[in-house]
């Protein structure tokens, strides 16, 4: 009998048992269901993390800190004694957290390691106040370097390139507070940050000076950015002129917790990586940071995938079930299609396109719907969860279409042993079934 | 020609062993219609059996155009049957829940017949048994008789040169069961195809060309065949 006759007449067979046929396939649709919605929660996880690091890190960026072994007991030494995370309070803060800093004689070595473009190091003074009108005056939680290579979204104006040394990124909040009306209206306006500098001798009237910076553009919240927002962006050089105005003369001068270095190729960061972890450095690149947060998808990915395994288990119980008895009520055809001239085997493959067209209806089934429902639900996961314009259902062909294939194979594993008895009946003994 | 040689089939082992049919031997020559009359029990159906390759005696041989169907092996027997036999049973098997165009076009498929060739043998077979117009009815809807007709356009689809039929009226009026003999030995004269009436029905018997007795596995008697079969044994135990 001909492979195809064979399928016609399989799918024949399931259509004279319709609910019988639905109720097997439902069985497998809810492990397929489960199956592809966890598929695509995960690749969806993936991609989002995969966007988180590619807009808020440069693939090119390595970044660079000093660690000592945090548990070793630490000599006292004066010039680490008096730096602290930000430049302000003076103690020996750094020194119990493990961390020492990169002084310049570090940053030339890692500058000459190869592959290395440029080393910057971590610039955020601690500024006094940010206004715009001279007379409300607002605290600045965190200033920071614009990098081009940082996707951000803007609600008005914009960067071309790299910014320039007078000019600064405002992010929505500031823009408001700082008494502009729209985020539209702050550009083109010139704000005004205030920096003390430090004293390292107590002299009663410390030396303080206004920077004036021209908006260029108001960054708004996006789902994507975990480190830029709510900072004020000002370019490199302008927060080295901050930073060393603030610094110079203490003990935390030219001392930084972090350098980021420029690599010449993004396939050459782990390279640059194992190098400077091979100089005493600790070093962490973009695909180390999303490495990271891919374990904790994985694991979810897993634990929801078990959960659709254990459902296809139970389903191919169910399948086997349903051939079996199906096999006894069609003894009676069996013998006669024997009788006939069919071949063992031919019944045998009779019998298995019957479960190979089960776990094809229930994995369409249960596929597709995770289709429409996960479409339909991801604006509303996406809402809830605040990640504006990103799905976190993302559902590719591929993998559908395997969930269905996996679930075609897993049913015609299911239904060997009916097969297999069906393909072993013997004609006379069928025949003789009334 | 079917030349039946010295064919025993026993059933059961050692103390429990049943001889159902007992060194049998007989020749029918090609196109004629025989009877194999018995009551049940008399081994009619085993001989059957063994004569289509569905069954394999212990001992024996069943020469079919020159080839002894049981030392073949089962694929070949079963391609073997896909085209040159065909059956009628007493309960009709057709398929109840399939469309009569779907059932008679079932040995087609086995017999691996193109697609497009089957539409016009299946309607023949439906025509020669006047059951054309009933082609897209589903089986279940038939009466007794038209099972049995549809059972025959099956039968006679693929143009088979031997025909087994087992009781065919068994379950038939006499005007239907006579109805349902005219299209079997109709065929069987046309196309001038062997037709072998397993029955204990001395009637239906009667319509052969050859009758075969057989009780308790061995042959009683025979008639209408031109040379007598060989001698047989007396059943033992």
């Amino acid at each position: 009998m001909k492979v195809a006759d064979i399928i016609r007449r399989a799918g024949r067979s399931l259509r004279q048992a319709k609910t019988r046929t639905l109720l097997t396939s439902l069985a497998i649709g809810v492990g397929a269901f489960t199956i592809t919605l966890s598929l695509a929660g995960g690749q969806g996880g993936r991609d989002y993390a995969d966007a988180i690091v590619k807009s808020n890190t440069d693939v090119r960026e390595v970044v660079v800190t000093k660690q000592t072994d945090e548990t070793a007991v630490q000599e006292y030494d004066p010039d680490t004694a008096g730096l602290s995370l930000g430049a302000g309070t003076p103690g020996p803060a750094a020194a119990s957290s493990g961390i020492e800093p990169i002084t310049m004689t570090d940053i030339d070595q890692i500058t000459e390691v190869e592959h290395v473009d440029s080393v910057t190091p971590n610039y955020s003074p601690q500024v006094n106040y940010i206004t715009a009108d001279g007379d409300n005056e607002f605290v600045v939680s965190s200033l920071s370097t614009f990098a081009p290579a940082v996707t951000l979204t803007y609600a008005a104006g914009g960067v071309d390139g790299e910014l320039a040394d007078d000019q600064i990124v405002l992010n929505e909040d500031y823009a408001e507070a700082l008494g502009f009306a729209s985020p539209e209206d702050a550009v083109d306006q010139t704000v005004t940050i205030n920096a003390t500098r430090q004293q390292t001798v107590f002299t009663g009237s410390p030396e303080a000076k206004d920077v004036d910076f021209t908006v260029v553009a108001v960054s708004s919240e996006s789902g994507l950015a975990f480190r830029s927002q709510g900072s004020l962006l000002i370019s490199t050089n302008a927060a080295k002129e901050l930073y060393d105005y603030i610094t110079e003369g203490t003990a935390a001068y030219n001392k930084f917790f972090i350098a980021s270095v420029l690599v010449d190729d993004p396939e050459n960061a782990g390279l640059v990586k194992t190098e400077l972890e091979n100089q005493g450095y600790s070093a962490q690149t973009a695909e180390d940071i999303l490495g990271t947060i891919n374990i904790f998808i994985n694991v979810l990915l897993g634990i929801l995938l078990g959960f659709g395994a254990l459902a296809v288990l139970t389903s191919v119980f169910g399948i086997i079930n349903t051939q079996y008895i199906s096999v006894l009520e069609r003894t009676q055809q069996i013998g006669l299609m024997k009788a006939l001239g069919m071949s063992g085997g031919d019944v045998g493959k009779l019998f298995t396109f019957e479960a190979a067209w089960i776990g094809f209806l229930g994995g369409g089934i249960g596929a597709g719907l995770a289709v429409i429902a996960g479409t339909i639900a991801n604006p509303y996961i996406s809402d809830a969860l605040g990640l504006g314009d990103i799905y976190l259902l993302i559902f590719e062909p591929l993998q559908v279409v395997g969930v269905v294939v996996i679930l075609i194979i897993i049913s015609i594993l299911a239904g060997i042993f009916p097969a297999l008895k069906a393909s072993k009946l013997d004609p006379i003994e069928a025949l003789r079934t009334e | 020609m079917i030349e039946v040689k010295h064919i025993t089939k026993t059933y059961g082992k050692k103390q429990n062993t049943f001889i159902a049919i007992n060194d049998v031997s007989f020749t029918i020559p090609n196109g004629k219609s025989v009877a194999i009359l018995g009551k049940s029990g008399s081994g009619k159906s085993t001989l059957m059996h063994a004569m289509s390759g569905l069954d394999r005696p212990q001992q024996g041989q069943v020469v079919i155009d020159g080839r002894d169907i049981l030392k073949l092996k089962s694929k070949d027997v079963d391609a073997f049957r896909a085209q040159k036999m065909s059956f009628i049973f007493q309960s009709f098997f057709v398929q109840a829940n399939e469309s009569c165009y779907d059932n008679v076009s079932l040995p087609l498929e086995i017999a691996k017949v193109p697609r497009s060739k089957r539409r016009q043998k299946v309607e023949a077979a439906l025509s020669a048994v006047q059951l054309l117009d009933k082609k897209k009815s589903r089986a279940r809807d038939l009466s007794g008789g038209q099972k049995q007709r549809l059972a025959i356009a099956r039968a006679i689809v693929n143009e088979p040169d031997i025909l087994f039929a087992d009781e065919p009226t068994g379950n038939l009026d006499s005007t239907t069961g006579g109805v349902v003999e005219d299209f079997l030995f109709n065929y069987a004269k046309d196309r001038g195809a062997t037709l072998i009436v397993v029955t204990h029905d001395e009637d239906l018997a009667r319509k052969c060309d050859a009758r075969i007795n057989i009780k308790d596995g061995v042959i009683e008697s025979t008639t209408g065949f031109a040379e007598r079969p060989t001698k047989k044994k007396k059943v033992m135990g």
